[in-house]
């Protein structure tokens, strides 16, 4: 029982994570309809300058968080300029495939220049805190993981106070809707999809920026937290901002809760298998607005 | 009739003055191009973007493994074991995601080849990652290797070329009979409108099985091949990347939906990869992945250049300038 509540806990907090994670594939697929096979690529590319940043100007990854956002947003607006503007308007099958040439393009640019080897950062605020832990009956809460979590949620309430709260975000989803008719009403479309895409380039930025004090750094970190994203945005009913949160907690539960009981091997393969169920058995997803 | 001379021919300079290397060059290129025919099946006729057809590959390459292994099954019985247990698994796994569309497809695929790497990292029956060894029975002629896939030392490369070329002209007589069929039609009557199909009566997503399982056999046999060439099977070398990202490239770059698309493109991608191998060797860029950024930026160009309609490269107006007749197709935005 222990072991459950445990294992619940940590989830929770990796669910958070994972929310920051997915809410930027959220605004890109689920809200703007477009496919980002890359989206972890990004992510890869956020724990890669924060280690480089650490390793060779001694920053705290957790100061690296704005500028790489900033160098992220501009880099999504770039991604979406010079290669998803063209293929939008064609077959679902280019757009795919482009995101795919994508894909192994920024990986493989970053074996080129980093090589395959796995990396770590040694010294930073977070990881200063691991021995903390706070006591909450017979569950134990690390504390580097719960501050980075909380980090995760600010940045993720102000994204969706960002989203549906201000007119940016109400063009936005008028976007969405109906392109045709937010045109007519003076969105520019394309402005609106290049926004898009910049700021879900810097939010998973900013999430592989918390997530390099645990994980460790490589160029193949992507791929699995590209279908890990995909199963939250399918499960959070496809652009619901908050449905994108319940989703992100409930894939953090079943990944710790399987790891708790069966080989760690297995604990993606479940989250993998429930996008397949989900896709099947709630189109709309489990939280979805509709 | 050219072409089938020199694919007959084309190792035996080779066999001659020794450059055994280049025999491993021409198996590669038949095996990429088969498997490119096998990805043209699902992602060209019938539109559904595959990213994990390596699954099948995996499974085949198993299946005449623990076959050779345990039953000492021919390597001809395992490969027609092989392509029958992907086929029956394929059908399984693929019906139920058939209801998902476009990027949906695809990323389920994606999830299926996550899922089977864990599995064969740890399954105990296929011996996890320490892997299956297929015993070794070298036969005394060529001929005789033909029958088990195992070959007297120096003529390896020369039988695999042949053993390769015989499944290739097999899968490539096998892909023309379906595209020429009532298949072949209904494939691309869902890939070009999945409802307007429907409306006529085709079940898309019995067809879309079907074309996935067409796909799976092709992909085991390949599989088989390769586990013999390399009388082992790893799940890492199994379930690589690269048995996804080739097939598909040669598919796209040779152009998507043709019958001898795959084969024009694995002509001209293996080569280049294999040269970018050879040259980069021991220098420091070397597995640094430089032919999959090249891939990568060649994906990215085709489908910007030509975001609708099959991708390809642009041979009809390449060969229309070629031809002195001026841009045979203007490309459309």
């Amino acid at each position: 029982m222990t072991l459950l509540l445990q294992a619940v806990a940590d989830g929770l907090q990796m669910g958070l994570l994972y929310a920051l994670v997915a809410v930027g594939l959220t605004i890109i697929w689920g809200l703007m309809e477009m496919s980002n096979f890359a989206h972890g690529e990004f992510m890869m590319l956020g724990m890669f300058g924060a280690w480089g940043l650490s390793v060779s100007l001694g920053w705290d990854p957790l100061i690296t968080m704005v500028p790489l956002a900033v160098v992220m947003y501009g880099a999504g607006v770039l991604v979406y300029r010079l290669l998803m503007q063209r293929v939008q308007r064609g077959e679902i099958f280019t757009q795919i495939f482009a995101t795919v040439g994508l894909f192994f393009f920024v990986q493989n640019g970053v074996v080129a220049i980093f090589t395959s080897d796995y990396r770590f950062i040694h010294q930073s605020l977070l990881t200063g805190l691991s021995g903390a832990n706070l006591t909450l009956g017979p569950v134990r809460i690390g504390v580097p993981l719960l501050v980075g979590g909380l980090i995760a949620l600010a940045v993720f309430l102000a994204l969706y106070l960002l989203i549906d709260r201000t007119d940016f975000g109400l063009a936005l989803q008028a976007t969405s809707e109906d392109r045709d008719a937010a045109m007519l009403v003076g969105i520019r479309p394309q402005r609106m999809y290049a926004v898009a895409w910049g700021l879900g380039t810097a939010l998973v930025a900013v999430a592989g920026v918390i997530l390099v004090n645990f994980f460790a750094v490589y160029p193949q970190a992507g791929l699995s937290f590209t279908v890990l994203a995909y199963a939250i945005v399918a499960l959070g009913g496809f652009g619901s901002i908050l449905g994108t949160l319940m989703a992100a907690l409930v894939v953090g539960v079943v990944q710790s809760v399987t790891a708790a009981y069966l080989p760690p091997a297995f604990k993606d393969a479940f989250v993998f298998a429930s996008y397949i169920l989900i896709g099947l058995f709630r189109p709309r997803g489990l939280f979805g607005r509709f | 009739m050219a072409a089938a001379l020199v694919a007959v021919l084309y190792p035996l300079p080779f066999q001659q003055s020794g450059y055994i290397y280049y025999e491993t060059v021409g198996f590669l290129v038949l095996l990429t191009a088969m498997l490119g025919i096998g990805w043209n099946v699902i992602g060209g006729w019938a539109g559904q973007f595959d990213f994990g057809p390596n699954i099948f590959f995996a499974t085949g390459a198993y299946t005449a493994a623990l076959l050779a292994i345990h039953f000492e099954w021919n390597a001809w019985l395992g490969l027609l074991g092989g392509m029958a247990v992907s086929v029956v698994i394929c059908a399984a796994v693929t019906y139920p995601i058939t209801r998902l569309r476009g990027h949906y497809f695809a990323i389920a695929t994606v999830a299926m080849w996550m899922i089977a790497q864990p599995i064969g990292a740890t399954w105990e029956l296929i011996n996890g990652s320490r892997g299956l060894f297929i015993p070794v029975s070298p036969s005394e002629t060529l001929l005789e290797g033909m029958l088990t896939m195992q070959f007297p030392g120096r003529g390896k490369g020369l039988g695999f070329y042949y053993l390769a070329l015989i499944v290739f002209v097999l899968t490539l007589l096998g892909a023309r009979a379906v595209e020429r069929s009532k298949w072949g039609f209904y494939f691309r009557a869902v890939r070009d409108d999945q409802d307007g199909a429907e409306g006529i009566g085709i079940d898309s997503r019995l067809y879309k099985v079907v074309a996935r399982c067409v796909m799976a056999a092709v992909f085991a046999a390949g599989g088989v091949l390769y586990s013999f060439w390399a009388l082992a099977v790893f799940p890492d070398q199994v379930l690589e990347v690269n048995w996804n990202i080739l097939p598909m490239m040669a598919a796209v770059v040779g152009g998507l939906g043709r019958l001898w698309g795959p084969v024009v493109g694995a002509i001209i991608l293996i080569p280049i990869s294999q040269l970018m191998t050879a040259t980069l060797g021991a220098g420091p860029l070397a597995g640094r992945g430089i032919d999959l950024i090249i891939y990568g930026t060649i994906i990215m160009v085709i489908a910007g250049g030509r975001p609708n309609g099959l991708l390809s490269l642009p041979w009809a107006r390449w060969a229309g300038r070629l031809a002195g007749r001026g841009p045979g197709e203007p490309a459309r935005g």
